[in-house]
């Protein structure tokens, strides 16, 4: 994160807008930032087939501990593409005309397990046995602006109690608001099914509800890049894209419809497992890849109507500049739209 | 040096008295001296403002790098103008009072403990030293099962990292008392107890102030740690929250009232020491 | 009051320090301990009123303490140990406080050491504001104040000018006549010893032992106008001196 920061100043404070462009070397190098999380696995799947190599692109990978600094690096031309949910961060790196969203990625539907509402336990054995009973409770978010806070705040929409009467805490990170729920310092949280799945394994944390009952088809996260991307190299954003929905093609036949062959899907948890879970052995790591994994949409098929929902959502809270647009913010050009 | 001071009041006797040139001894003291130059900080501070604010406006700084000082102004004056800044200030005060008096007050207990006994000594002062250099960040999902999520873990945050630079300032100075002073105090019978509070703690107290100064700026720069944990309120709330919102102007603003609460903590501890040190020449 | 030392000899780590010294103060004795640098002299007086244990040996006292007397061995010490941070009324109050003495007897007493020891225009102020000979004197206020039996006086004088030396010497010898105090005076300056002295030891160099013992007779008071005569009795005291000195100077010190 350091490194990143002092690039991103001395790039941009010398150079300016000029340093904006991607890195002069050879047209179809690319950094794709990810994170170690399942839902990053179309792009790991993409490089290990060679669907990038396909598209005459050079791939390389940087790996983040967050989504934050992700969409910093973008901004700053370090790293090219990435994927993340809406934040307000990225909103904000989009008013000043930096990144854009071109496509979808993560998606509820109806028909796939997605994120959960989860309470713990003491929260449950209080009356906590709804979504409806978050009234007046406290629930853990990691930021300001963050996809949680956008939860938090349609559960309390969609139950028609004030937003103000479910009582966020901003706890930074994902091990801390675990940690917090575990031991009840905080009633409930809401996280993705493999995540959840693990934690109501355990007695401390039970589960209550599901997200997609409260926002009609959340598109979770996106796939974004710099504006300079889209504005000066519209066909490398092309080719990524057809490489990576290559990628999601996979991902989804292997984890998400299970229509691969065993022998397939092992080889697809396999490449994923070099960057997700890589801390533990193969058999610990391939049943946690598997449980849980979400819809990834088609092509990067994206929806407008959820992203512009979000919108809403963070300039009602004043999270974002009033002047921040859907064009601004997306480029539709891209991919699908629903 | 003295080679030539011995032998040139010779060379120049011989001068005057041959009718040769006077020559003046050319001066070689200057410099390596620091002379109170009263208006330059506040110009130097200006100038770089300037710079900045030109900087920004003419686009020579992206403002994904750096917002203009005035953007940063006027985030401070949304927080005056909603009230804010209060809320703020007063969720943050009261972490940094709580935390950093409880860590200061255990502090020099144990560092009293420390400098006067062997026991404590042995027992205590390898402990410090071993959980001194851990970073307390590092120790703030445990903060959130041991003291919660509430008031407890901010105030735990400052108060364990204001507690050991304290207790090593304390013993430090108990160490570094005039030990003809304490064999004084014996040979005229005062008790343990007089010499302790007579003697010894007034002799410490100048190291425990400047221990003051470090414990007071690592209680500012914890407090953003210490509200990472569920704060709605604070001025490191505020600013991770900007952080997060990628709102440059306001973490600009944030990190600006942290510097002017260091300077005023500063100005108090430097008030502190001219009152209780007025001793000192 | 007497004070008798009885056979001490001490050592520090392996190396003795001082070796088997025994010698008595009688009442309003001034008995000045001379001897080469690092001879001894210091830890001698620090056993001699109870601040360090000798190896073996032991200090006595006879007799009962005068009337009143709060702190019958009394310290002066070389670098006057005052505190700081308490102005001179203060330092002098605190020797009295732990006696149970305060309010108006405190500031009685207080008021009586200042003005015998001409300090009475300086009560409120602090000790960095006073010049050394200054600050001695507020020392010796503050022993008076503690109305001693014997005074041990740990080179009292050696960290001053000579010129303050001379006046501080003088004001010894004033409050001699009036107290007639007994004390154990170490120096290394033979000059301070001839004019305050009733008796002079002189120690040998490490390990510290006996070398001499002089009397000398002529009144304290006299001592002034008959230079001349003390200055042969300095050299005498010099002549035995002389080798040990000598010999300590090429010494390689290794004792605090």
């Amino acid at each position: 994160m350091f490194t990143i920061s002092r690039r991103l100043l001395g790039v941009l404070a010398l150079s300016g807008a000029a340093a904006l462009a991607t890195p002069a070397s050879a047209a179809d190098k690319i950094n794709i930032g990810i994170l170690s999380l399942v839902s990053h696995s179309p792009s790991i799947i993409a490089q290990a087939r060679g669907y990038f190599a396909d598209q005459d692109l050079d791939v390389e990978f940087v790996s983040f501990q967050a989504a934050q600094p992700m969409a910093v690096a973008i901004a700053s031309g370090d790293v090219d593409f990435g994927m993340t949910a809406i934040s307000g961060g990225l909103i904000s790196l989009a008013d000043k005309g930096v990144v854009k969203i071109i496509g979808g990625a993560l998606q509820e539907t109806p028909e796939i397990d997605g994120q959960k509402i989860l309470a713990s336990k003491a929260a449950f054995d209080d009356g906590v046995k709804t979504p409806a009973d978050l009234k007046g409770r406290s629930f853990g978010i990691t930021t300001t602006g963050s996809s949680f806070h956008y939860m938090a705040h349609k559960i309390a929409d969609k139950e028609g109690f004030d937003r103000s009467e479910i009582k966020v805490k901003p706890l930074q990170k994902v091990p801390a608001v675990i940690a917090s729920l575990k031991s009840g310092q905080i009633d409930a949280w809401s996280i993705v099914p493999n995540i959840a799945g693990a934690l109501t394994s355990g007695p401390e944390v039970v589960e209550i509800g599901r997200i997609s009952d409260y926002i009609d088809n959340y598109q979770v996260t996106t796939v974004f890049t710099s504006t300079a991307n889209v504005t000066d190299k519209p066909d490398l954003v092309k080719r990524f894209l057809a490489g990576v929905s290559n990628g999601i093609a996979d991902y989804n036949a292997a984890l998400v419809d299970k229509t691969m062959s065993e022998e397939e899907t092992a080889e697809i948890v396999a490449m994923i497992h070099k960057y997700v879970y890589s801390d533990q052995p193969i058999e610990k790591a391939d049943p946690r890849i598997r449980a849980g994994a979400m819809r990834i949409n088609e092509n990067a098929a994206l929806s407008v109507a959820s992203v512009e929902d979000q919108l809403e959502w963070f300039k009602s809270e004043n999270l974002v500049p009033e002047g921040v647009t859907m064009e601004k913010l997306v480029d539709t050009s891209f991919v699908e739209t629903r | 040096m003295s080679h030539e001071a011995t032998t040139r009041p010779g060379e120049t006797a011989a001068a005057a008295g041959s009718g040769e040139e006077l020559r003046p001894v050319p001066f070689r003291g200057g410099g390596f001296k620091h002379r109170p130059l009263g208006p330059v900080a506040p110009i130097v501070f200006l100038a770089i403002l300037a710079l900045w604010e030109l900087g920004a406006r003419s686009g020579f700084i992206s403002p994904i790098a750096l917002p203009a000082p005035s953007e940063a102004l006027a985030a401070l004056g949304d927080l005056i103008a909603t009230g804010m800044l209060w809320k703020h200030l007063g969720a943050s005060l009261y972490r940094l009072i709580v935390g950093w008096t409880l860590g200061s007050l255990l502090g020099i207990a144990f560092g009293l403990l420390i400098g006067l006994f062997s026991l404590a000594r042995a027992g205590l002062l390898p402990l410090v030293s071993a959980l001194f250099p851990i970073p307390k960040i590092a120790l703030l999902p445990l903060f959130i099962i041991w003291f919660g999520i509430g008031e407890g873990s901010k105030v735990a945050t400052i108060l364990f990292g204001t507690f050991f630079p304290t207790v090593i300032a304390t013993y430090g100075g108990v160490d570094n008392v005039d030990r003809n002073l304490i064999r004084m105090g014996q040979s005229f019978g005062l008790s343990w107890l007089s010499i302790v509070r007579k003697i010894i703690v007034p002799g410490a107290m100048p190291a425990i102030l400047s221990g003051f100064r470090i414990s007071a700026s690592i209680a500012i720069v914890l407090l953003v740690a210490a509200e990472m944990i569920g704060a709605e309120f604070g001025i490191g709330a505020y600013i991770l929250m900007a952080g997060a919102l990628f709102a440059l102007d306001q973490l600009i603003a944030g990190v600006a009232i942290l510097s002017v609460l260091g300077l005023i903590i500063a100005w108090l501890i430097g008030k502190a020491e001219k009152r209780l040190l007025a001793w000192r020449s | 009051m007497q004070l008798i030392a009885r056979n001490i000899t001490h050592h520090y780590g392996g190396t003795a320090v001082l070796e088997d010294i025994s010698f008595a103060i009688g009442a309003g004795e001034i008995v000045c301990v001379v001897g080469p640098s690092g001879c001894g002299k210091s830890t001698f007086l620090r056993i001699a009123g109870g601040l360090e244990r000798p190896d073996s040996g032991e200090v006595m006292v006879a007799g009962a303490a005068p009337e009143g007397s709060l702190n019958p061995l009394t310290y002066i010490f070389q670098d006057f140990a005052l505190l700081p941070w308490r102005s001179v009324a203060g330092n002098v109050s605190l020797v009295l406080e732990d006696h149970g003495i305060r309010g108006a007897e405190a500031r009685a007493i207080v008021a009586d050491v200042l003005a015998r020891t001409n300090l009475s225009d300086f009560a409120r102020a602090l000790p960095r504001q006073l010049s050394g000979g200054m600050k001695q004197r507020v020392a010796i206020a503050r022993a008076l104040a503690v109305k001693p039996a014997i005074m041990l006086m740990d080179e009292p004088l050696s960290a001053l000018d000579s010129q303050t030396r001379e006046l501080l010497m003088d004001d010894l010898v004033a409050l001699w006549q009036r107290e007639r105090f007994s004390a154990c005076y170490v120096t290394h300056n033979l000059n301070e010893a001839v004019r305050l002295g009733s008796r002079i030891i002189v120690l040998s160099r490490r390990p510290g032992r006996i070398r001499e013992v002089v009397e000398i007779d002529m009144p304290i008071d006299q001592r002034a106008e008959r230079l001349t005569e003390l200055e042969r009795l300095q050299r005498r005291v010099w002549e035995i001196m002389r080798e040990e000195a000598r010999e300590a100077d090429r010494e390689i010190a290794d004792v605090p």
